[in-house]
């Protein structure tokens, strides 16, 4: 791996592990794919719990948990400078070249990409979730976008809808904007050795039972299909607010023996659940890019979901049957499924699978916008206002300000605190083995 | 020649999907034709007429004589002008027109809901009564000063979170329910009338003036929105009349204040509507794949 190519990449979030989900996931297994590639990646977000200073991950995969307590959903307490010397540290320790903030609603990475455009850095902007326009809380989340935004980059985005949702919200040039979809682990989600047998027919749930994933929709959705189809039986797993209105559904239709609830399912778990069910159904009512169907697809089941968001262009017509957000329209949708199942062969949809996802493409194509974000000049900060200007009438001015502020606390904090008397970490590369680097 | 022929046929037309990898032939920031084509702008705005604005801002203008009125009839009673027999009378004229209106437009008001409502009224005005001792020594020790600032201030308040387009007593058959903000603006007005009462000098005053404030506070929108329900130029009609009744009134007691008032009428009639409109050419509203879909069905808890 020739030295000039090598990157130096500093991941920031407030979702990272030991939380799971999808940006969780994304984060990580980027990062080692990026590893593998010959790059340094170091990851930082705040402290859970008790977890709290430096950890090392698989591969050599170094995070920060930095001392700060999450606030809100996950968040930490945004203020604004806070972070300055903390980030300023770690920058300068690991010698990092470009930046990587993934998520529009974490507050620390908001904050890390404004001080690293201060400090010169190079940055890159993963957005990974759809917003709307016109409640008051988009219109906030928007306008910090807009301003993080401003100056960063190279922006990239899970799916093309995203891709237009982002440009449309921000006001950033399409071009600056990369699509690179998430990828799933085929390794763990193999279907299930032995076929399972066609006579009952099981379609399982796996989400969080809130309004936003559709709930309320498997709600009317249920009873229906099982009173078509007598040998249909569902597996839901998850938990949220709206486990209750399942159960009501449940008992009103004395369905006990025909749904099952599993509850909160571990992520380890999901793919013993998955690989039960011949059909996997997705409800939700907004989607950027739904990891959950990539997982499923992997495990060999068959996916009914809604049409909404990113969905459509995530699997190839054959494996997926989509409906509209519409109970009767979804039941027409599972009654498809059911149909077409016959000719579905698990083995040869995780293969598909293996060619149509990998997390080694992924990093492939974000080393791509990582050259491109890095061959973008250099500008000082009078030649990075005006960007700030154009966000508005009285944000614009504003915006400014708070970068000018945040300028003049840097140096303060270079002259308090001089980067030669930061300590620079050594690298240390751990022995690669010759059978890890295989062509996915 | 045909290394020609074989680019052209190589170039695969560009997908809108996300497997696969990276589109051969294409970077990842490529963006196509199609690049925001499912965006729909303004799909849901109402396009307004200056005319019928005009004639919505009516009912405000209306809302906002009345409460004048009452202040005009409050001013009179603390003057000492109008003496407690004529307050009473004027409660008991209020109530038969009240009525009367009640009788001739609403369409659904059966004897038994009238029977009801008479009952209701009754045991309304006995209590006044009883409890009118309480109200004429409730604020003996607070000076005017403060009775006047929180008066109006509590008015104030009442005009900017009434409900102008329904009635929060439910009329019937009035579909809507009625809102959190139009019930504070409604206490707002009654503890506004009781502080005004308590300033009067004895128990009879201070039995007519709660009972002709309450009269109108909970009733009028109630009796308004009957007849906008009947006939809109009965409506009209009855709003100037009341408007130029208020503007004499409040001639008799104030020239300023008159002034003010004229000012004030003609910006909610004239100068809002016009404002409103020229505003919502800034309205942009965006619509598209990416919005969350919305339920056809309404959840039943």
């Amino acid at each position: 791996m020739d030295e000039r190519r090598r990157h130096r990449i500093l991941m920031v979030s407030d979702f990272f592990y030991p939380n799971f989900g999808g940006v969780e996931n994304h984060i990580y297994y980027l990062s080692q794919c990026l590893l593998k590639l010959g790059h340094k990646v170091v990851v930082m977000t705040h402290a859970y719990g008790n977890r709290s200073g430096v950890r090392y991950m698989t591969g050599g995969l170094k995070v920060y948990y930095i001392p700060w307590k999450p606030f809100l959903m996950q968040n930490t307490l945004p203020t604004i400078y806070g972070t300055l010397p903390i980030i300023r540290t770690i920058l300068v320790r690991e010698r990092i070249s470009l930046v990587h903030g993934h998520q529009a609603f974490s507050t620390l990475c908001h904050e890390a990409l404004m001080h690293a455009r201060t400090m010169g850095y190079k940055v890159v902007f993963t957005d990974h979730s759809l917003y709307g326009f016109a409640d008051v809380g988009s219109i906030h989340m928007n306008k910090v976008l807009q301003f993080t935004l401003a100056d960063v980059n190279q922006a990239i985005c899970v799916s093309h809808t995203s891709k237009e949702n982002t440009v449309l919200r921000s006001g950033l040039p399409p071009e600056k904007v990369f699509v690179i979809p998430n990828a799933v682990d085929t390794a763990v989600f193999k279907p299930a050795s032995e076929r399972l047998s066609c006579h009952e027919i099981i379609i399982v749930v796996i989400s969080r039972l809130v309004y936003r994933k559709g709930a309320d929709l498997l709600v009317e959705v249920i009873p229906e299909v099982c009173r078509l189809y007598p040998n249909v039986r569902f597996i839901v797993g998850g938990d949220g607010p709206k486990r209750v209105r399942l159960e009501e559904m449940r008992e009103k239709h004395s369905l006990q023996d025909r749904v099952e609830m599993l509850g909160a399912v571990q992520h380890a778990q999901v793919r013993s659940v998955l690989i039960t069910g011949h059909i996997f159904l997705n409800s939700s009512l907004t989607e950027a890019f739904c990891i959950a169907i990539l997982e499923a697809a992997s495990c060999g089941l068959l996916t009914v979901s809604t049409r909404v968001g990113g969905v459509p262009e995530v699997l190839p017509d054959d494996m997926i049957v989509l409906a509209e957000p519409v109970p009767s329209d979804m039941v027409q949708a599972i009654m498809k499924a059911i149909q077409i199942l016959p000719s579905i062969d698990p083995q040869m949809m995780h293969l598909r699978m293996k060619s149509l996802y990998s997390w080694h493409d992924v990093a492939r194509r974000t080393e791509i916008v990582y050259d491109r974000a890095l061959s973008c000049s250099n500008e000082n900060l009078l030649q990075r206002l005006p960007r700030y200007l154009a966000c508005g009438a009285w944000a614009g001015k504003l915006f400014c300000v708070v970068m000018i502020i945040n300028f003049l606390l840097w140096h303060l904090l270079q002259v308090w605190k001089p980067s030669e008397d930061i300590e620079e970490v050594p690298d240390y590369v751990l022995p690669c083995h010759e059978e890890d680097i295989s062509p996915d | 020649m045909e290394d020609k022929v074989e680019e052209s046929c190589s170039q695969r037309a560009w997908r809108k999907v996300a497997y696969g990898g990276m589109q051969p032939g294409y970077d990842d920031n490529y963006t196509d034709e199609s690049f925001l084509e499912g965006m729909v702008m303004n799909a849901n705005v109402v396009k307004r007429d200056m005319l019928k604005v005009m004639q919505d801002s009516v009912s405000i203008s209306q809302y906002l004589c009345i409460v004048v009125l009452v202040v005009c009839v409050w001013a009179y009673t603390l003057g000492s002008t109008i003496g407690e027999a004529n307050l009473l009378l004027l409660d008991v004229a209020l109530l038969g027109s009240g009525f009367l209106v009640l009788l001739l437009t609403a369409k659904r008001l059966s004897l038994y809901l009238l029977y009801h409502y008479i009952l209701n009224i009754s045991y309304f005005i006995c209590g006044l009564y009883i409890l009118a001792p309480i109200y004429n020594t409730l604020t003996r020790s607070i000076s005017s000063d403060s009775i006047w600032a929180l008066t109006v201030s509590l008015l104030i308040l009442h005009l900017f979170l009434h409900d102008y387009s329904g009635s929060t007593i439910k009329p019937p058959g009035a579909l809507n329910n009625p809102t959190l903000t139009s019930n504070i603006s409604l206490n707002a007005s009654i503890v506004a009338s009781v502080l005004i009462a308590s300033r009067l000098p004895s128990r009879l005053h201070v039995f007519a003036i709660v009972l002709f404030s309450l009269q109108v506070f909970l009733f009028a929108p109630l009796v308004t929105y009957c007849i906008k329900k009947y006939s809109f130029r009965l409506h009209l009609c009855f709003s100037f009349a009341l408007m130029i009744v208020t503007l004499a009134m409040v001639f008799m007691l104030n020239q300023m204040l008159f002034a003010f008032l004229l000012g004030l009428l003609f910006f909610v009639m004239v100068v809002c509507p016009y404002w409103l409109i020229k505003i919502q050419g800034y309205k942009f509203e965006i619509n598209g794949p990416w919005d969350e879909a919305k339920l056809c069905f309404d959840i039943k808890e």
